[in-house]
């Protein structure tokens, strides 16, 4: 999920920068040198698996997978995104310079937060681990979503059609992602459990 | 998937050093989104296509990033110039089409492409190598750096396991489609792909250690200094600030 | 035996991993001496893998001695210390090449040594030198095919200059041109080494003498020449050995 170059206004792209900034300055303190290269090799397969295309009907849509990463490496998830981002822009061009500071609040403030809401949930019982799972990729999707709208609507308020048009178009996303972020942590729950962080 | 397609060629730029390429990028790139001049935001147009030229890249390659970006300003150009509030251009059918909203969308147009198009002129002719050594010499911090290029290092890694894992469940019959047992089925295998991720992640963690690993990344590429990196560096610069300096006079008219 | 010959010691060695009841090292023995060349055939799940890991520190045992050089190794740091002597090339290269460029990845251990850049680099590029690929210096490290990262890791190994080299099937995956170059290098090498394989015909070129793996112990050669019997009437073709 990008915001487009050349839309947003001064102040909303040095927001998103700040914050951006902040947040991954914050994860990169808590990845300790053993823990490093898990980070970096779970945002391979994090870029790997966003390339995932799924079919809604005559349509198809990549996987975002956020909610997953959040959950496997809550505030770590900050600067494995960012470098998502960073080598996304490298190779597709999904975005430029001046709005990543923006894509990395849209996509890991949502993910973070799935980590923390959702992760207690987790491994209590199959039906409510499935549960735990589908909130947290759906959660994560309208999260993301509104946070794009609101940067779109700061920058200027006539972007409100737009931004509505946005959201609505990942309902159908929403909903995919929250399938599979459940199938998918009842999955690593079953197969590799110890990839789940341990609650506090 | 992740070729480095534009990192090879011999032009001026790709002779820059990369710590150049990415201050001025940077400098560039945030005076064309901050710019709101529909004129300036030719110029600023015409210096990213400039430097295209100059980096010597297939056009046609070129072109086809601007996918992504094409499916975002398609929706705009449909959505704004109906929404927007200001004069009307032109109106049928109870709809109106405001001038503001066009030419906003002109300027989206102009800058977004501008900036993509400056990105891969200056960033994405470099190896991510490179790009991981310019980044540590613009003082991001190492674990920073060290994480793009060990992502990097290993999503082709990745990419061929699943390539793998879907040809098996190909081979035994999955034939994607809109069911609950499709997207269970990708559930799967991306949890595959995150738990062989994790496993890898112990072997590589366990060869470092074996290579005595010491908390510590070392970079080995030397860029010698070099009168045009400074030249540039202060074109572009230079060119950035006349602009924005240009747009605020042109304000106060 | 005389004590200072001893490279690698392992006695009583028993090992399982958390969580799994399976003994896959149980109460072995096994003696690395210098200019030893010894081959190590068993099957898959043996425990080879998990047996040159314990060597090298990263599984800790649930029992017994690991004397490395005749110096007994309890922990973290003790194990520190001999890592750059013991070169353990892994079974997968992709494991062990992580630096973008090979000559980065080549001195990368040089450089943890506490060699200086230039230093570390000249070491790399001998090394490269040694084993006939000093053209790929410059190459991205995951665009080289599996023969040519193979001997990029093996390069960087011995560019650490061990004084004993584990090998983790070196020759799987490669074709006979790149297992030809690997056994001519094997055979240049003057420091002991200790080599698992699935081939015979690989470990028979390249090592004195040729271990087995059962129950989570070493057979030595004069209990091994059964599953040598059965492994080639197995595959047919080959001639019978009987030792
Ligand atoms: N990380 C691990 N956790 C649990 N069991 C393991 C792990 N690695 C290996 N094993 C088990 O230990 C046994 C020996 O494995 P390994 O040493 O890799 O054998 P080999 O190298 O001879 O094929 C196998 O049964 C394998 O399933
Ligand atoms: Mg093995």
């Amino acid at each position: 999920m990008h915001i487009s170059e050349g839309v947003l206004s001064g102040p909303v792209l040095a927001t998103g920068a700040v914050f951006a900034f902040a947040g991954t300055g914050m994860g990169l303190k808590k990845i300790d040198y053993d823990r490093i290269v898990h980070v970096a090799i779970l945002a391979s397969a994090f870029f790997v698996a966003s390339l995932i295309h799924i079919n809604i009907g005559p349509a198809s849509v990549h996987l975002i997978l956020n909610g997953i990463v959040g959950l496997l490496l809550g505030f770590a998830a900050i600067p494995a995104i960012l470098t998502a981002l960073i080598l996304q822009a490298v190779f597709f061009q999904y975005g430029g310079l001046t709005t990543l500071g923006v894509n990395v609040v849209v996509m890991a403030v949502p993910a973070v937060l799935a980590h923390y809401l959702f992760l207690p949930m987790l491994g209590k019982s199959p039906t409510l681990t499935f549960i735990a799972g589908f909130l947290a990729g759906l959660f994560s999707i309208l999260f993301s979503s509104i946070l794009l709208g609101l940067a779109l609507w700061f920058t200027n308020q006539n972007f409100f059609e737009t931004s509505l048009a946005i959201i609505t178009a990942y309902i159908p996303v929403m909903i995919i992602e929250g399938i599979v972020t459940g199938f998918c942590v009842t999955f690593l729950l079953k197969v590799y459990p110890e990839i789940i962080p341990k609650k506090k | 998937m992740v070729e480095e397609n534009f990192a090879y060629g011999r032009s001026f730029i790709h002779k820059l050093d990369p710590k150049i390429r990415i201050i001025a990028s940077i400098v560039l790139s945030f005076a064309t989104a901050l710019c709101d001049n529909l004129y300036l935001a030719m110029i600023y147009s015409f210096i990213s296509i400039f430097l295209i030229l100059m980096a010597g890249l297939n056009t046609i390659d070129v072109v086809k990033r601007l996918k992504p970006l094409f499916w975002f300003l398609l929706m705009i150009w449909i959505i704004l110039p109906l929404t927007f509030e200001g004069d009307i251009l032109y109106r049928f059918y109870g709809f109106k089409i405001t001038g503001q909203g066009v030419v906003l969308c002109i300027k989206i147009t102009i800058k977004s492409i501008s900036i993509l198009f400056l990105f891969t002129a200056l960033i994405a002719t470099m190896t991510v190598a490179s790009l991981g050594n310019g980044l540590h010499r613009i003082h991001v911090p190492d674990k920073m750096v060290f994480l793009v290029l060990m992502t990097y290092r290993y999503i082709s890694v990745i990419e061929q396991e699943y390539k793998r894992l879907l040809r098996a469940a190909k081979f035994r019959g999955f034939n994607p489609g809109t069911n609950l047992h499709s997207y269970k089925t990708f559930a799967y295998l991306a949890g595959m792909l995150f738990v062989r991720a994790s496993l890898r992640a112990q072997r590589v963690h366990q060869a470092m250690l074996c290579r005595g690993f010491n908390q510590k990344f070392h970079t080995l590429d030397d860029y010698p200094p070099n009168r045009l990196n400074s030249i540039f560096l202060m074109g572009i610069c230079g060119a950035s600030a006349s602009l924005v300096i240009l747009e605020m006079i042109w304000v106060e008219i | 035996m005389i004590d200072n010959d001893s490279v690698i010691k392992l006695e009583d060695i028993s090992f399982s991993y958390t969580g799994s009841d399976i003994q896959v090292l149980d109460h072995l023995n096994l003696e690395i001496n210098k200019k030893d060349r010894i081959g190590l055939i068993a099957p898959n799940g043996s425990g080879k893998t998990t047996l040159l890991h314990t060597i090298m520190g990263l599984c800790k045992p649930d029992s017994g001695t690991i004397k490395v050089f005749g110096k007994i190794l309890n922990n973290e740091k003790d194990f520190l210390q001999v890592r750059s002597k013991v070169g353990l090339l892994f079974q997968d290269s992709d494991d062990q090449l992580f630096c973008p460029t090979v000559l980065e990845d080549v001195a990368f251990g040089p450089l943890n040594l506490g060699f200086s850049r230039t230093e570390a680099i000249d070491i790399a590029e001998k090394t490269l030198k040694r084993l006939g690929i000093q053209l790929f210096e410059h190459s991205v490290t995951h665009k080289l095919s599996g023969g040519q990262k193979r001997l990029v890791a093996l390069a960087s190994v011995l560019a650490m200059e061990p004084e004993v080299l584990l090998l983790d099937e070196p020759t799987a995956g490669l074709d006979n041109k790149v297992k030809k170059k690997l056994i001519h290098i094997l055979n240049s090498l003057d420091i002991s080494y200790f080599v698992i394989s699935h081939e015979f015909d690989f470990a028979n070129a390249v090592t004195d003498k040729i271990y087995s793996m059962e129950n989570g112990r070493i057979l030595r050669d004069d209990e091994i020449h059964i599953h040598h019997h059965e492994h080639v009437h197995q595959h047919g073709k080959h001639p019978h050995i009987h030792k």
